[in-house]
């Protein structure tokens, strides 16, 4: 009788403890949750790469802190040199090696689009992809949430304050000739028309054009009082640099990629000065309580070298929402909780805009796009940025 | 050993029975590999096949015509995006597509080849280098190759047969491979190959002989732009995204040193010096992991370097085997492979 009860026991036991291995979520143990990242460190990307390193630092940071409801995140960053080949290398090595809970941000269009399909047919979350491209939220996917404010918002929120508050009336646009520079050109269409004005100059930069003079030479025979350079930061020093020497110099206004005000005066060697542009994070200076507190984080824990740059707290930034959502969830961490939780988000302000998702709604784009809001910063002597606006959001 | 007593055994597909029985059990293996590894190591086999296919193709021109060529990404790129398009806007089945792709490559590696006839050494890798930088800059600015936004790979489907995994993937992958392998192998060995070999060796001497040059060295282009254009083909699903960017000079440069790191004018070269760059593409990333060596690159890294050091770490080592193995053994991995075999015959002598 006994030897039958023991062995009751014994299977029992040997039942739970397997149940509870098949209703653990992947990536997510009873003291851990891993979360991956890829970033390039090497290669032509690799000034990006530091949204990795920040990312790093938040979650040294909340681990030091306790981590998050008892659980210490394990932190998997790969470098990928921004070769997609790469990055789905890394993706799959870590997902199905040792099994990630969810990714956050990754550097990269390209690379990100490799893995999107991947990750999405395995029904794994994916938190703020460091690129503002479209592909992320069209279609919306249930497990992929963006936070990058869209360039075609930036360029309507841009060409509104030109107009409105600069009062200029001949607005031009110098475009990398891609999917990043054609949502500028649509976005500054699209507000433009609504005050009944067209773009006087549409000029196309390609990756690999050095000389500008001739993008130069369009801009001034269209007569532009204002040109906007969606470009990326060593083409649009270029165009202002070949400006000058042609004594072309309108208003010129950029993306929140040319944001990076010490880093653009230093390369363009002083010429960024009154240079608007958006941004879509708190400035690098900002006092703001929760800066403040990253900023230590970052001089505790960052490695000698790094700079406390705007790429470097995007990554700190991008994963914010992320983090919320982890919260929220409370011990019991399954996928499917994370994205309702995810869903709940509303009005949630870290040290970027505010952010909002709603239910999954495969008609609407929205439902997986955080952040809509930006506010313009002009650059000032020194590389200093000097706020021209609240945050706004595009009507 | 070696020895040959007639033509008929000089062109053998396998020079003996045993080469045939380690083939099949190569094939075997193979045939297992999926059951035995996880996907990870099924999805890094296909990159390997991917770039073994390129190899013999650029070894084919290289190794055994003697032309060079710094333009192949141009000849990936098409089949890429040749094979794209053909499916999403001529709906063509997918093999219809990738081997008509494959050989839209092959008639503009023809039209390479013309100017190649003229054109020797430094001179034709500045023209193929040419070639390869225009193709991207091409394809980036037309809408109908989506410019610089780039393609996705459209649901890949084989008959009735859907292909989703890597696994899927992986089989198609190494019947072709396998296949072209052969092919390539039996190419060489016979007349064509000869002629590739003559010219390679001198050809004014190949031309006396009777061996149309013209004929010949637009032919060497043509299939090496085939099998690259097949490789680039089957590389858009790999990575179901594909942009002009990625189809860069570095990797033009990344398949020549796979031939030349494998060995000139050998395919068993080209096979190793593809999986090896392969390899060690992929997996040099994990270097830091490495017990002892990890941490102690780490320190050193951290003492000397800033923090974005410690990655390229991974890159001078990628550097330093491939300039050791030129160093050592200028036939590549095929020569330490000659090398060693001799030493083991000869053993104890």
């Amino acid at each position: 009788m006994k030897k039958t009860t023991f062995l009751l026991l014994a299977v029992l036991v040997v039942f739970l403890g397997l149940a509870s291995i098949c209703t653990a979520e992947e990536g997510v143990t009873d003291t851990t949750i891993r979360i991956g990242q890829w970033g390039p460190q090497t290669g032509p990307a690799a000034p990006w790469g530091a949204v990795a390193r920040g990312t790093g630092v938040l979650f040294q940071m909340i681990n030091e802190e306790g981590g998050i409801h008892g659980r210490k995140i394990e932190y998997h960053m790969f470098d990928d040199a921004y070769n997609p080949a790469k990055t789905k290398a890394g993706v799959k090595e870590l997902q199905e090696g040792i099994g990630i809970f969810g990714w956050a941000s990754g550097v990269g269009t390209a690379p990100g689009l490799a893995v999107k399909d991947y990750l999405m047919q395995r029904k794994i979350p994916w938190v703020g992809p460091a690129a503002g491209s479209l592909h992320w939220i069209s279609p919306p996917q249930k497990y992929l949430f963006a936070v990058y404010p869209l360039y075609y918002s930036e360029a309507k929120i841009l060409c509104k304050y030109a107009i409105e508050k600069l009062g200029k009336k001949r607005i031009a646009i110098a475009y990398q000739n891609d999917d990043y520079g054609k949502n500028g050109v649509s976005g500054a269409e699209v507000e433009l028309a609504k005050h009944g004005m067209k773009l006087v100059a549409k000029v196309p930069v390609e990756l690999t054009d050095t000389d500008m003079k001739p993008h130069i030479m369009q801009l001034r025979k269209a007569r532009a009082d204002l040109v906007l350079l969606w470009v990326a930061p060593g083409h649009a020093v270029r165009i202002i640099g070949t400006g000058r020497a042609m004594r072309f110099t309108p208003q010129w206004m950029s993306t929140s990629t040319c944001s990076d005000f010490p880093l653009m005066m230093a390369i363009s060697k002083g010429l960024w000065r009154g240079v608007i542009t958006g941004s879509f994070a708190q400035l690098p200076d900002s006092t703001s309580p929760l800066m403040l507190k990253y900023k230590k984080a970052f001089e505790k824990y960052a490695a000698k070298g790094e700079r406390w740059g705007v790429f470097f707290y995007a990554g700190i930034g991008f994963v914010e929402p992320m983090v919320e959502g982890l919260k929220r969830c409370g011990r019991n961490l399954t996928r499917e909780r994370f994205v309702k939780e995810m869903e709940g988000i509303r009005n949630f302000k870290g040290i970027f805009g505010r952010i909002d998702y709603a239910p999954f709604d495969p008609n609407d784009p929205y439902c997986r796009q955080g952040q809509k809001e930006l506010f313009l910063i002009q650059c000032e002597k020194g590389g200093k940025a000097k706020s021209l606006t609240g945050w706004m959001e595009p009507d | 050993m070696d020895m040959k007593r007639d033509y008929y055994e000089d062109v053998r597909l396998f020079g003996s029975k045993v080469v045939l029985f380690w083939f099949l059990v190569l094939i075997a293996f193979l045939g297992f590999f999926p059951f035995l590894f996880r996907n990870y190591y099924v999805y890094l086999a296909n990159y390997m096949a991917i770039n073994v296919l390129v190899a013999i193709g650029l070894n084919l021109l290289v190794g055994y015509t003697g032309q060079i060529s710094l333009g192949h990404a141009g000849f990936f790129a098409i089949g890429a995006y040749g094979t794209i398009t053909l499916m999403t806007s001529a709906h063509l089945p997918f093999l219809v597509a990738l081997v008509l792709a494959a050989i839209g490559a092959a008639l503009l590696g023809f039209l390479l080849g013309l100017p190649a006839l003229r054109l020797e050494g430094p001179y034709l890798s500045i023209a193929t280098l040419g070639f390869g930088l225009t193709i991207t800059q091409v394809i980036g600015r037309i809408g109908f190759f989506g410019g610089r936004q780039g393609l996705h790979a459209p649901e890949l489907t084989i008959f009735s047969w859907h292909l989703d995994s890597d696994r899927d993937f992986y089989y198609l992958l190494i019947t072709i491979t396998v296949i072209l392998t052969l092919v390539a192998r039996n190419l060489v060995k016979t007349k064509v190959g000869r002629a590739f070999i003559a010219i390679r060796d001198a050809d004014i001497a190949a031309e006396t002989l009777g061996v149309n040059i013209m004929l010949y060295k637009t032919l060497a282009f043509a299939v090496s732009a085939f099998y690259t254009g097949l490789a680039g083909g089957l590389y858009a699903f790999v990575l179901r995204f594909i942009e002009p960017q990625i189809f860069s000079l570095l990797m033009s440069i990344i398949f020549l040193a796979m031939v030349v790191v494998g060995g000139l004018g050998s395919l068993f070269g080209s096979i190793a010096g593809a999986c090896l760059l392969s390899w060690l593409d992929l997996e040099l990333r994990n270097i830091l992991s490495i017990p002892y060596l990890g941490g102690w690159l780490e320190a050193l890294s951290k003492s000397y370097f800033s923090i974005t050091g410690v990655s390229n770490i991974q890159l001078i080592i990628y550097g330093s085997i491939m300039v050791s193995i030129m160093l050592f053994e200028p036939l590549g991995i095929y020569g330490i492979w000659i090398r060693t075999k001799l030493y083991w015959k000869t053993w104890p002598f």
